[in-house]
């Protein structure tokens, strides 16, 4: 974009070709090479594969603002602005250079800056990939961050919904709010799911980038074997030719000797380079590859702990096992970190552990559990009794 | 023969014994496998006959803990088996230990591997906790490392399960590097907390790669954590000057811990200045600790698998042939002395390597009629 450079020539008096040297020296085309003629460069736009944004046009564009067209004006570039509304760059230069300004069709007050190249035809398409690109960006919750599926699937409808009442214009003020809430509700876990996304694309670079170098090294080691196999089998047949004129052994016999041996090398050779294929496998950046770090799962064993069946009471418990701890008045307990807590949770647990257990059945079906009270009503122990 | 000795002779027979691989204190270490299928174990045999009343306390704290809990990253205790005089107890095998690795200095850690080896501890310790047993002995040495990688945690010799309100417990636990500043002033009450603290120093030591707070003795190891972490006040810790054993070290200002720390994140030292605070019932707990951003934030914990090992083998092995004829006559008032020669042997391995060639002929001759 050379020709950027010289913006600002008109205020010296001189004649500026907003075309820029480019112009000037590719030799001309049937169809009309798209050029800006405004200083401002646009960003935006949808990009294709390889990072470039494509921009639409056709023969028949026309300005709707000065009417201007691509036969009065080849270079004609039209833009959209945030309104979607057309209009060309001379007419974007025109109307906006003074600061924000309505636009000329629908009155919305528009910024040069916001205008972006036109990607489709239709621009109805254009404001829907817009949309959901940015509603992308904020609602990208998981499957993983829901515990069914139902729920997912409503977070999926809501998300549609609001897709739907900003491309239609539906409730616009009404729906901003709806994405302003959520977005408050939800800050953090918008910031880890674009973490996570991140992640994932580095480590499918480093991935790609590790199977580029191991095919690198593969395709090298590949070139060195083969040039070594035709040395090799030169070597074996000059030897043979050797051998046939300074010995008067028997032909077939020196032939097929040297040929063993031609074998015995080349499997030799391939035992080598398995090896050192091992060697590559071994590097860590090659392993690094090979299985992805995981999220980090706070607790992973399910040993369960009746943590459902008891709570602690928030007051305290005035047992008299703890009486020590109350006596403590120098705090020497509290200092020295005892947590009474953990006795009394440690108790609580004891008391109601394997409660869900049903009582064994089949020894004796005639005993059905039976169990004695004593005076305060405690189950007595058969061992205690016996 | 009655029907506990069949029963244990049957047990015994499921296990081999093949190489000794080192010693500890009270118990000898040997390499073994499972009999039916081959699988690789380690056979920690107790030396009984050397302790007058009886079996010693570490052996029945081992045996008791460890065939209650069972986790992927606490040892598993297998099966235990008497022979003769001695009890046998048979462990998961583990080749390395973090010690080793932190040493290696041909290994480098990224910060993501540290932070996967901390996630494993703190579960192995949250399991522990949860179990309402206190382990009184965290320690790199003691945080074992298998095959795939997973950290395990072992030697249950001190551990015991949570006091019961009011009940004394022994302040002389944890060893001195890693012990919390509640035990060097000699609390008699105490709880999970001396734990976190240890796990708080392994982190550290593993962020640094040397021991972070190395006193020389319990005096100096106070000192040595008042200079680094500063001086604790009466408002921060409450009554820490009525323990028993309480004596003013003198004042150190508060370095901040980024000063040492310069490549950790923030998070990082968030949760490390948390597993150090002063206060034992304000610092943050196992499960905490597992729920803490630092192990949410990028970059994720190493996959196990993938955590760097040690390549060179055992270092312990010239001590293990030093130690090679202890357990042979093990009865009689000669083994404590040839205990404590041992000993000052292994503080010098190198000036008497005469003696331990002698001991491993002694061994030699020994152990044929024997077996």
């Amino acid at each position: 974009m050379a020709a950027r450079v010289k913006v600002g020539g008109w205020l010296q008096g001189k004649t500026v070709r907003k075309g820029g040297p480019a112009s000037t020296t590719t030799t001309r085309s049937s169809t009309p090479q798209l050029q800006s003629t405004s200083s401002t460069v646009f960003g935006g736009g949808v990009k294709d594969a390889s990072g470039r944004t494509s921009e639409y046009f056709s023969m028949d564009d026309q300005c709707p603002v000065c009417k201007s067209d691509r036969y009065l004006n080849p270079k004609l570039r039209l833009l959209v602005s945030a309104c979607y509304h057309k209009m060309c760059e001379s007419c974007i230069d025109r109307l906006f250079t003074l600061g924000p300004a309505p636009c000329p069709i629908c009155n919305k007050v528009l910024r040069k800056l916001a205008f972006t190249p036109q990607t489709f035809e239709d621009l109805g398409v254009e404001k829907e990939v817009a949309v959901r690109r940015r509603i992308a960006k904020e609602f990208n919750k998981r499957r993983e961050d829901f515990h069914d599926l139902r729920s997912y699937n409503d977070y999926l409808e809501e998300v549609e919904d609001i897709t739907f009442n900003l491309i239609h214009d539906i409730d616009v003020a009404q729906t901003e709010a709806r994405i302003k809430a959520y977005r408050a509700e939800n800050a953090a876990l918008i910031e880890l799911n674009i973490q996570r996304e991140e992640a994932y694309a580095q480590a499918l670079k480093e991935q790609e980038g590790a199977e580029r170098r191991e095919r690198e090294l593969r395709a090298m080691e590949l070139r060195r074997e083969e040039e070594e196999e035709r040395e090799e089998r030169e070597k074996g047949k000059r030897e043979i030719i050797d051998k046939l004129e300074t010995s008067d052994a028997n032909a077939a016999k020196v032939i097929a000797k040297s040929r063993a041996n031609a074998l015995k090398r080349s499997s030799a050779r391939a035992a080598s380079t398995t090896v050192s294929h091992s060697n590559l496998l071994k590097s860590r950046a090659a392993q690094s590859t090979a299985i992805p770090d995981v999220p980090h799962v706070p607790l992973q064993d399910d040993w369960y702990a009746y943590e459902d069946l008891y709570g602690l009471r928030s007051g305290g418990y005035n047992d008299f096992m703890s009486e020590a701890v109350r006596k403590d008045r120098e705090g020497i307990m509290r200092a020295g970190g005892f947590r009474v807590e953990e006795a009394w949770e440690r108790a609580l647990r004891s008391a109601v552990a394997a409660l869900d257990l049903l009582p064994l059945s089949g020894a004796n079906p005639n005993a059905a559990p039976t169990f004695k009270l004593d005076a305060g009503g405690d189950v007595v122990m058969a061992s205690a009794n016996g | 023969m009655d029907a506990v000795e069949k029963e244990n002779t049957e047990r015994q027979r499921r296990w081999a014994k093949d190489r000794k691989v080192g010693e500890g204190t009270y118990a000898v270490v040997y390499q073994g496998r499972e009999v039916a299928t081959g699988r690789k174990v380690a056979i920690k045999k107790i030396k009984v006959g050397q302790f007058k009343d009886g079996l010693d306390m570490s052996a029945i704290r081992e045996v008791k803990y460890l065939r209650e809990l069972r986790h992927q990253n606490v040892i598993e205790l297998l099966d235990v088996f008497s022979s003769k005089t001695n009890l046998n107890l048979v462990l998961e095998f583990l080749d390395s230990d973090l010690e080793m690795v932190i040493k290696d200095r041909s290994l480098v850690f990224l910060p993501a591997d540290i932070k996967s080896w901390m996630a494993m501890t703190f579960r192995g310790l949250e399991f522990c906790h949860r179990n309402f047993i206190l382990h009184r002995d965290l320690k790199p040495n003691n945080l074992l490392l298998a095959a795939d990688g997973q950290l395990k945690i072992a030697d249950f010799g001190l551990a015991r399960d949570f006091a019961d309100p009011g009940y004394k417990m022994t302040s002389q636990v944890i060893t001195r590097w890693y012990r919390p500043p509640e035990l060097l002033f000699g609390s008699r009450y105490y709880s999970s907390a001396v734990d976190i603290w240890s796990v708080g120093t392994i982190f550290a030591e593993l962020m640094l790669r040397i021991p972070y707070l190395p006193g020389e003795s319990d005096m100096d190891q106070l000192k040595t954590i008042f200079r680094a972490l500063g001086t604790p006040t009466e408002e921060e810790w409450p009554g820490h000057t009525k323990l028993p054993n309480y004596v003013p070290v003198g004042q150190f200002p508060k370095p901040p811990l980024r000063d040492l720390f310069t490549a950790a994140s923030a998070d990082a030292l968030n949760l490390l200045s948390k597993c150090l605070i002063y206060e034992p019932r304000k610092r943050i707990t196992a499960k905490e600790a597992l729920f803490h951003p630092y192990f949410t934030a990028l970059p994720y914990p190493t996959h196990p698998s993938k955590l760097p090992k040690c390549t060179t083998h055992l270092p312990a092995r010239p001590l293990e042939e030093v130690n090679g004829n202890v357990e042979m006559n093990s009865s009689g008032p000669g083994v404590r002395a040839n205990n404590s020669r041992l000993k000052r042997k292994l503080s010098s391995p190198v000036d008497d390597t005469k003696t331990r060639s002698i001991a491993r002929r002694l061994d030699f001759t020994n152990q044929t009629p024997h077996s």
